[in-house]
């Protein structure tokens, strides 16, 4: 194919979606909705999985001792961790910084404390570990320990944070692919309209010797430049609304300082979002008029 | 040029169009071919076109080998003819000049070729002035030598022309009807079919005139007979 010959397949997909402005606008429309539900999917995904590494770079696990146990066999449970060299440091939590703590937590509700002293907190001991990879075998060992009751294990909810965002990616995979099919429905939808309204046209160019790929890549083009359209008015709908999420986040306080959880900035994702929202609007654009052209365009 | 060897056509759902038609044009001349609505005539011209497949027999036109064509070569074989229809069949919303460039757009030509081509067939036909109107301000007659313009831009071997003069008035037919003499003094070969008695009788060229399917006449400077005529009231 010549260089003017795509350039005149361009120039008529261009016209011809102008000429069709509502129908286009109907399926632009279409989508950017689609792309934006995948993006919130996406951004969500992206969010979920730096959480997660980030939680799982602090590996700290805690052991609670029995309530019941006195001063000389928290001292023994002490000395085996104090052995351990897989541990790089760990922090005794006495009965009385135990009760502290449960009081601050409570803040304004510590009344219920009332009538209780620190006798019924546990000792435990927060555990710093070398290398996470130790996480497995050092619970195990804590767990054989006479005297210690429970380890409460970060990865455990690492795993259930890692089994819920699993689920979730199946389910928003799930919707992504129900959407985009609607998408490429909708597309050919519109290629057919704009097939049925130049059939004429298609005809004669048949008659004059056109080729069958002449008359059909500026229909393509067509169905990929509605696409690419909602994929750049997605990007700025998503990216804006994120940005806005994001200054919300940053002004609650207290979430953002308990630094149990932090966003990614726009900056850093919107390459991402605008990559994956091209190929994936290119993708539904060509599918949809391809489909069309196969059924409606006998050439 | 255009030969038929045995050819044979029936439509899917039984209609006999043509049984054993052997003709044979050769390069540069002009033939009318002739004959109710209904007689094969249309079909004729379709099966030159590869509009439809032959049931029977072999099609040659313009050295392609109709008969066992593919799909994909098809544009290849209209693109080497010319072809004007009876509705014009002109694009609404091109100028006259873009019409008329469109053929040689989807042949690749150079823009340097298509800039010389189109004025010059434009010009044969008459219309150099109204080059940048469109085919909605024309009239009939102009809008058919806008479409013989295009079917000349490619400067083909062999003009085909199906009721060329079918939605126009006498007058103007006769207008078409002398470019068409024209074009062929120029060497291009070209088939009319139609079924206009005065525009055949007055031009005295070879009639092919077909009935029932069947070449029932092939004369040198021919007329549309009477007993054609009666066919058609039967038909």
């Amino acid at each position: 194919m010549k260089i003017r010959t795509i350039r005149h397949i361009f120039k008529e997909g261009f016209v011809n979606s102008y000429r069709n402005k509502l129908m286009s606008l109907a399926s632009i429309a279409i989508v950017v909705a689609s792309l934006i539900v995948f993006g919130i999917f996406l951004l969500l995904v992206i969010n979920m999985e730096t959480n997660i590494e980030m939680w799982k770079e602090q590996p700290q696990l805690e052991a609670f001792c029995y309530v019941e146990l006195d001063n000389t066999q928290v001292q023994m449970v002490e000395d085996v961790i104090k052995k351990d060299d897989r541990i790089l440091q760990y922090e005794r939590v006495d009965k009385e910084q135990a009760f502290a703590k449960m009081r601050d937590k409570l803040g304004k509700n510590s009344a219920i404390l009332e009538g209780y002293g620190a006798e019924i907190f546990p000792v435990s001991f927060i555990i710093r570990l070398k290398d996470v990879s130790y996480s497995d075998e050092i619970v195990k060992a804590l767990e054989g320990v006479s005297g210690v009751e429970k380890v409460s294990y970060s990865q455990d909810t690492i795993e259930v944070i890692t089994r819920v965002s699993h689920w979730f990616k199946l389910g928003s995979g799930v919707m992504i692919m129900i959407f985009l099919v609607v998408s490429v429905f909708i597309i050919s939808n519109t290629i057919k309209l704009t097939v049925f309204a130049r059939r004429k046209e298609i005809n004669i160019m048949k008659y004059i010797g056109a080729t069958d790929w002449f008359i059909r890549w500026p229909f393509v083009v067509e169905g990929v430049i509605i696409s690419i359209v909602g994929a750049i008015l997605a990007l700025v709908i998503s990216a804006y609304g994120y940005s806005l999420l994001y200054d919300k986040f940053a002004q609650d306080l207290f979430l953002a300082e308990s630094q149990l959880l932090s966003l990614v900035e726009i900056k850093d994702v919107w390459t991402q979002l605008a990559s994956s929202y091209v190929i994936i609007a290119t993708m539904v654009g060509a599918t949809g008029s391809f489909i069309s052209l196969r059924r409606h365009l006998k050439v | 040029m255009v030969e038929l060897k045995g050819v044979s056509k029936t439509y899917p759902n039984g209609t006999v169009a043509l049984r054993d038609v052997n003709l044979k044009i050769e390069k540069g001349e002009f033939v009318f071919i002739v004959g109710p609505s209904g007689s094969g005539k249309s079909s004729l011209v379709k099966l030159l076109l590869k509009e439809e497949d032959v049931t029977d027999g072999e099609v040659y036109v313009n050295g392609y080998d109709v008969s066992s064509m593919t799909r994909s070569e098809v544009p290849y074989l209209r693109r080497s003819l010319g072809f004007v229809f009876q509705d014009f069949r002109l694009l609404p919303n091109k100028t006259v000049y873009e019409n008329v460039a469109f053929a040689m757009i989807i042949t690749e030509a150079l823009p340097k070729e298509i800039r010389r081509q189109v004025p010059m067939a434009l010009a044969l036909v008459g219309l150099s002035r109204k080059a940048n109107m469109y085919p909605s301000q024309l009239s009939g007659g102009e809008q058919q030598r806008v479409a013989l313009a295009r079917a000349l831009a490619n400067n083909p071997a062999l003009l085909i022309a199906d009721e060329p003069t079918g939605n126009l008035d006498p007058e103007t037919s006769w207008e078409i009807m002398k470019l068409l003499s024209e074009v062929n003094h120029r060497g291009t070969t070209v088939i009319v079919a139609t079924h206009e008695k005065s525009i055949v009788d007055e031009m005295k060229k070879r009639v092919v005139s077909i009935s029932k399917g069947l070449i029932v006449r092939d004369q040198e400077k021919g007329q549309y007979r009477d007993e054609d005529k009666n066919n058609q009231a039967y038909i």
